[in-house]
């Protein structure tokens, strides 16, 4: 996972719960991206609402026995109506033998805005800009932006969401073998990535499942188009607390191998920000 | 080598397909593309927050259980539309009271996950709903909190209908509406009508909904509000049995069922009836085939704005409480607190719209009015009736306050749903003397004395002449 992390930029280095749109008592019906799948539904946190991530946490497995995993934890904050900033750092630990490497692996920042609610005619759509920034020693040396177009449309049986994501800013060289992290190369970013998610949902138990498949192309020079498809599951424990979980795989690529993820998050906001005369 | 060329071929494929459902979902809006930009909102915060959940869970429970009732309904009617009415009077009906109200949820539930079509067609309504109920669920909170004071639960209810207005877009007015917003549309009834069972069911939840407010005010204790409301919750269980024997015979009204919390949270009170009236009105779109499906959302969107508005169909405060007290707790579900092991006699027909209730009011007559709450008869009523000075009567009216009425098939009611015929053949016309009084005891502990209710202030005598609606009502003896 790390090293998909890697290439993928903030989309995947964080993307493991950085974008967190919540409903604060029904929070598992809204998937965040990497929470626990990449590709994720056109809705932002609830205004006035922070959606807390303390301990989403990834593990993968590449090809020869290179364990990566990092923790990601993020805020988001329901800022004004359909949008929401958020904010997020990743801390990264790879393991390749002698090159074992920790750190922060950038800054992100984000912010995400529906355009619309989902009606007969339309799906949900939404909009996303990241930059990540090159904060901690295992950041990319120089800031990525990133939008994406996200579009959810549901029926009786499942839902759908599709994501389509473009990284602007400069090739970078190619990525080492193995994936290891070094240096400035700890970030590497998708040029561009696109895919889709199914997911069905099982309201009286408040526990939704879920599946994608997607495609990106690294930002390293050379690198082939990537392929991965991951299956998950988000139950809300609670009426703040949601938990979640993961299993994927890369099917192709220098960074071929399985991948784990857990997460929680917390909904809860603050009085003074509420427009209530206090 | 060539198996992965083989392999990123296929992947490349199938990341087309993947678009493609994309692009379709897209593609598929037309011209008049409905498009709605509602949004949710963060309840207000406070350690007052879920205290109910973990005081009265048994009830909280239910409530979760009550909204899928609500999206299952919509759901149905929306995209079953001529399905029998088996379907929701016994099917979902049985799953609903032998399943889901035996084994509530854990959680409140999110609708659009139920009703996922209806929530496509009306997101504004039913961002509505949510957020009203969010209103109401904080105020079982606050009402919950036990190291709250009176003042302090006061002003924080105070607060909680100021932070719920301030979505205009979603709140309901705090102005009362009359019942010609809810039964005098051509829709109205359909659903009543055509699904008493299932219609005695949604009022049996909004009856516990109001209901609740009382016990958790009147008792004096934890121990208290504990046994009251779990006799409230009790009773609605009753309610249940035979159905839709017991079930409320018209719309729970706060003022008859909660007087306590209506009096002092009248604001509050009001919203949540007409919150409980638009569910009304909702299901009656939805139900009555006459309303084509394109026309539904339009229909349910003008009920919405009336609804929202503090101008059209409104009538006083005053009005209000008058009304909720002559139509009756007894038609109502009953009281919810002091709750006697037999049940109260209705005084007017299954399904019977103000109106129709009103017309049964022959005073002196049958004797239909002998338990109407703060109704005298005889010599007193009919000295000072002036049928003349009755047209402003709540609910009743046709006039001034109806200037909004301006549905175009206003002319005349809707038809309603073929099944609606069977029903209303076995209605009894004649409801007082076909309603029976059981003696199945209650299984909750019994409210401890303070939960009892207070001894109803004696009125003074009804004057007629302020009862708006009553001009040239059929069958009223002044």
């Amino acid at each position: 996972m790390r090293s998909f992390l890697n290439r993928s930029g903030f989309t995947a280095l964080l993307g493991l719960g950085l974008a967190a749109p919540a409903r604060a008592q029904t929070d598992y019906y809204n998937t965040d991206r990497g929470r626990p799948v990449q590709i994720e539904d056109a809705y932002v946190t609830e205004r006035y609402a922070f959606e807390l991530k303390l301990a989403p946490v990834w593990l993968e497995r590449q090809r020869g026995g290179i364990y990566n995993w990092g923790l990601d934890p993020e805020i988001a904050y329901g800022i004004s109506p359909r949008t929401q900033i958020e904010v997020g750092l990743p801390l990264v630990y790879t393991d390749a033998g002698v090159a074992r490497r920790s750190g922060i692996a950038g800054l992100e920042l984000s912010v995400m805005h529906t355009l619309n609610r989902e009606t007969e005619t339309w799906p949900a759509l939404g909009i996303r800009a990241d930059l990540l920034a090159p904060v901690g020693g295992l950041a990319p040396d120089r800031a990525y932006p990133t939008v994406t177009g996200i579009a959810t449309r549901t029926y009786r049986w499942a839902r759908f969401n599709v994501n389509g994501q473009y990284t602007f800013g400069s090739a970078l060289p190619a990525a080492p073998v193995g994936g290891v992290v070094t240096g400035a190369g700890a970030a590497e970013v998708s040029r561009w990535l696109l895919g889709g998610a199914v997911d069905k949902t099982f309201p009286l138990q408040a526990m939704l499942v879920t599946a994608e498949f997607f495609g990106r192309e690294p930002i390293h020079e050379g690198e082939p188009v990537e392929y991965s498809t991951s299956g998950g599951v988000r139950y809300q424990l609670t009426p703040t607390l949601v938990l979640d979980g993961g299993l994927g795989r890369r099917l192709n690529g220098t960074a071929e191998g399985w991948y784990v993820t857990f997460g929680s998050a917390y909904a809860f906001s603050l009085a003074s920000l509420f427009p209530t005369g206090r | 080598m060539q198996v992965r060329k083989v392999m990123t071929r296929a992947m490349t494929r199938a990341m087309a397909l993947v678009v493609a459902i994309g692009a379709v979902g897209i593609a598929h809006a037309p011209a008049s593309a409905q498009w709605s930009r509602t949004y949710e909102q963060f309840y207000l915060p406070g350690k007052f927050n879920w205290t109910f959940r973990n005081t009265y869970a048994t009830a909280d429970r239910l409530f979760n259980a009550f909204d899928y009732g609500h999206a299952i309904l919509y759901e149905r009617l929306y995209t079953e539309p001529n399905a029998d009415s088996s379907l929701l009077e016994v099917k979902e009906y049985d799953f609903i009271t032998r399943k889901l109200l035996v084994s509530p949820p854990r959680l409140p539930l999110d609708e659009a996950a139920i009703e996922v079509a209806y929530a496509k067609m009306a997101p504004e309504a039913m961002m509505m709903f949510d957020w009203a109920h969010l209103l109401h669920r904080q105020v079982y909170d606050v009402l919950a909190s036990e190291d709250m004071s009176q003042a302090e639960k006061d002003a924080k209810i105070a607060e909680l209908v100021r932070y719920y207005k301030t979505r205009p877009d979603l709140a309901f007015s705090s102005r009362p509406k009359n019942m010609d917003l809810m039964e005098q549309q051509p829709y109205s009834l359909a659903f009543r009508q055509g699904y008493p069972k299932f219609n005695g069911l949604i009022w049996g939840y909004h009856w516990l909904q109001v209901g609740l407010y009382e016990p958790l005010m009147t008792a004096m204790d934890l121990n208290g509000r504990q046994a009251g409301v779990l006799a409230a919750v009790a009773r609605f269980r009753q309610m249940l049995e035979h159905a839709p024997e017991h079930m409320p015979r018209i719309m729970p009204m706060t003022p008859a069922i909660a007087p306590t919390f209506a009096k002092r949270y009248p604001e509050a009170a009001i919203i949540f009836d007409n919150l409980h009236s638009m569910h009304d009105v909702v299901s009656d779109i939805l139900a009555n085939r006459k309303v084509p499906k394109s026309q539904k959302r339009v229909e349910i969107i003008r009920a919405a704005e009336r609804y929202r508005d503090d101008t059209s169909y409104v009538m006083t405060e005053k009005e209000w409480m008058d009304m909720a007290q002559m139509m009756g707790a007894q038609n109502m579900g009953g009281p919810a607190v002091g709750i006697l092991p037999g049940w109260p006699t209705p005084t007017v027909a299954r399904g019977s719209t103000m109106a129709e209730a009103m017309k049964n009011m022959q005073h002196g007559g049958q004797g239909t009015m002998t338990n109407m709450p703060r109704m005298q008869h005889g010599a007193d009523s009919s000295a000072k009736a002036d049928t003349a000075a009755m047209e402003a009567m709540p609910g009743m009216s046709h006039g001034a306050d109806s200037a909004a009425h301006d549905m175009s098939q206003a002319s005349g009611r809707l038809p309603s749903p073929p099944a609606a015929k069977a029903v209303r053949k076995s209605s009894p016309k004649a409801p007082v003397k076909n309603a029976k009084v059981t003696k199945k005891p209650i299984t909750a502990k019994k409210p401890t004395a303070p939960s009892k209710p207070k001894a109803a202030p004696k009125a003074p005598p009804m004057d007629h002449s302020k009862m708006p609606g009553m001009h040239n009502m059929p069958g009223m003896k002044p």
